[in-house]
């Protein structure tokens, strides 16, 4: 049995609109008026122990909400959400023990002590043995390399210290289950980086299993076996990325830079062509044609200089397919 | 149970830790403290010499007695800055009552004990900084307008267990009120009226001996009398030592039907709870 399953989870909340007008300010004093709106419409999805899901998807499609769900914190209207046989909003002591998060934009370590304190209470909330918290905390310490800051009041890290912290922090319990919501807004190269290399060493090493929701696409190309995408509070894909990837940009491209002006010939293989002066772009299907079969004809009839096969803009792809769905 | 008793402790640390590293913001507050003090005991001198009084007291009032129960009030007062937490009213409205509750702990005990820790904080630095000096003003020969001595051994335990109850007491109040505050949109407005309800009538602006007779009894059953009436009255001792048991038992009651209110009316709230913000 799935660790996770959602089935059919439905939740709407209750937005108030200004009114219309001149007046519509003091008249929203006296009148409000509500706007409904399904955060989440009918979501399904199992994920297995040990998987590390990338959850995408625009601003306001429902993430947060899943992941609210998922947690604990929210009671949807309809559905059932069942995470390691237990029901979350039902039995939230217990399954929040076993689960940990990591909420970007937000903090869970206390502003104006040292890190270490924050972590010693964590350990008396969790009821963590002490000599295993020890164990558990040196060795997160040692990954994260993170033992210069144990002393360090919270307010004077740097936001990709802090970010460390945090999901030392969410760890420290050993939970089975990791939620991240954006963990690495904000960070640096060198900050997302590290972070990325943890959180997969971990998932790797514990088993823990990862939801990652974020709008960097470096995140889910480095870090997600499967990718769920939600809009308008519906799933619209899931799967894996590769998956994604060939539904949304089906082609990739080649670019070529030839000695001398060259009209434009016919290669075998390629779905379209274009020439700007000694620039080539050659666009066509991996799946139909392998790209060294291209590279080989284009060898063979055209005077190189440079080729490069481009890696597919993920982003734009995301761009391209959020348009492409309306959302 | 125990696990909760532990964290609790545990979080009642850390934040006095962290309230202990404000030590400017605890010297200006007592200075505000003793200044307001000294008014009022000021105002209590004018009004027990020139007012039409020729017994030297008012309902078994003396001024001496009046004057301590106004530095004591400044004391108490401790205790309730502010009514509701100020760290966890910035959960409420920022939702980061989210993580709060990704925590394996009863939210109410949770919020409890650190709610109780930020008061006990002010209430030890602060506090204990009121006293010295009106204690000082005393000891220097000021003695009208300064902190005068418990009337009796007795009672001054007494006052000491009232204290804590009180300290329980606006604890449990102040859950209360943030219980009512969770997942509600007000703005601060109301809240600072239910707090300055409950500070004129503990008897923190004028002692409730002070008040018309015909609202002694209503005062002193009403639950605000806990917090700074009782402990008050028992230091001062214009109680009966009889009278002052039974005061400290509708404390305890109060305690109890707070507790029992915030812990409904929270467990209510969180059924519905929307947390704010993406």
């Amino acid at each position: 049995m799935a660790q996770i399953s959602l089935n059919e989870i439905s939740k709407t909340f209750k937005v108030e609109e200004r009114l219309e007008g001149k007046l519509g300010i003091i008249r929203g004093a006296l009148v409000r008026k509500t706007k409904e709106i399904k955060a989440l419409d009918s979501i399904s999805f199992e994920i297995n122990e040990g998987e590390l899901v990338g959850y995408i998807g625009p601003n306001g499609a429902g993430k947060s909400t899943t992941v609210k769900v998922m947690s604990g914190i929210l009671t949807p209207e309809s559905g059932r959400c069942e995470i390691m046989g237990r029901t979350p909003w039902k039995d939230r002591l217990n399954h929040v023990s076993q689960i940990g998060v990591v909420f970007g934009q937000r903090s869970q370590l206390w502003w104006d002590v040292p890190v270490n304190d924050s972590f010693d209470l964590l350990k008396d909330i969790y009821d963590i043995p002490a000599n295993r918290h020890k164990e558990r905390l040196n060795q997160l310490v040692d990954t994260m390399n993170i033992g210069t800051l144990l002393k360090t009041p919270v307010r004077q890290l740097s936001l990709g210290q802090r970010m460390c912290c945090e999901v030392v922090a969410a760890l420290l319990h050993n939970p089975k289950i990791l939620f991240l919501d954006e963990p690495t807004i904000g960070l640096d190269a060198v900050s997302k980086l590290a972070l990325r290399e943890f959180l997969k060493n971990e998932n790797k090493q514990n088993g823990v299993t990862m939801i990652l929701t974020t709008h960097d696409m470096d995140d889910i190309e480095a870090l997600c076996d499967r990718v769920m995408v939600i809009g308008h509070g519906k799933l619209l894909f899931n799967g894996k990325l590769d998956g994604l990837k060939r539904q949304f940009s089906p082609l990739r491209c080649i670019h070529a830079i030839t000695e001398n002006p060259i009209g434009e010939t016919s290669i075998f293989g390629a779905v379209k062509i274009d020439v700007i002066d000694r620039e080539w772009t050659v666009w066509f299907d991996p799946v139909k044609t392998p790209a060294h079969k291209i590279v080989a004809e284009m060898a063979e009839k055209l005077p190189l200089v440079d080729i490069t096969i481009v890696e597919r803009d993920i982003d734009e792809m995301i761009a391209a397919m959020y348009r492409e769905m309306d959302l | 149970m125990r696990r909760t008793l532990k964290a609790g402790l545990s979080l009642f640390r850390i934040r006095a830790i962290e309230g202990l590293q404000y030590r400017l913001a605890a010297l200006s507050g007592a200075t505000v403290s003793t200044f307001w003090a000294l008014i009022e005991a000021v105002i209590l001198v004018v009004f027990f010499k020139y007012g039409n009084n020729t017994a030297g007291s008012i309902n078994g009032l003396n001024l001496s007695q009046g004057v301590s129960y106004i530095w004591l009030g400044e004391l108490m007062v401790m205790l309730q800055i502010p009514g509701i937490d100020g760290d966890l009213m910035v959960k409420i409205t920022s939702g980061d009552i989210g993580i709060e509750l990704c925590r394996p702990l009863d939210l109410y005990w949770h919020w409890f004990s650190r709610s109780a820790a930020g008061k006990v904080n002010a209430f030890i630095i602060r506090g204990g900084m009121v006293i010295a000096c009106g204690s000082a003003l005393t000891l220097f020969g000021a003695d009208h307008i300064g902190f005068g001595l418990p009337h009796s051994p007795v009672n001054f335990g007494l006052f000491l267990i009232s204290v804590f109850s009180a300290f329980l007491f606006s604890t449990a109040y102040s859950m209360f009120v943030t219980a009512i505050r969770v997942g509600v949109a007000w703005g601060d407005g109301p809240m600072y009226l239910i707090t300055v309800a409950g500070t004129v009538l503990s008897g923190g602006y004028l002692p409730l001996q002070l008040w018309p007779d015909s609202m002694q009894t209503f005062l002193r059953i009403q639950p605000f009398a806990s917090y700074l009436d009782t402990p008050a009255r028992l230091y001062i001792g214009s109680v009966t030592l009889k009278n002052g048991l039974l005061m400290l038992l509708l404390q305890v009651a109060w305690i109890a039907a707070f507790v029992f209110f915030g812990r409904m009316i929270m467990k209510h709230k969180l059924k519905a709870v929307v947390v704010q913000g993406g």
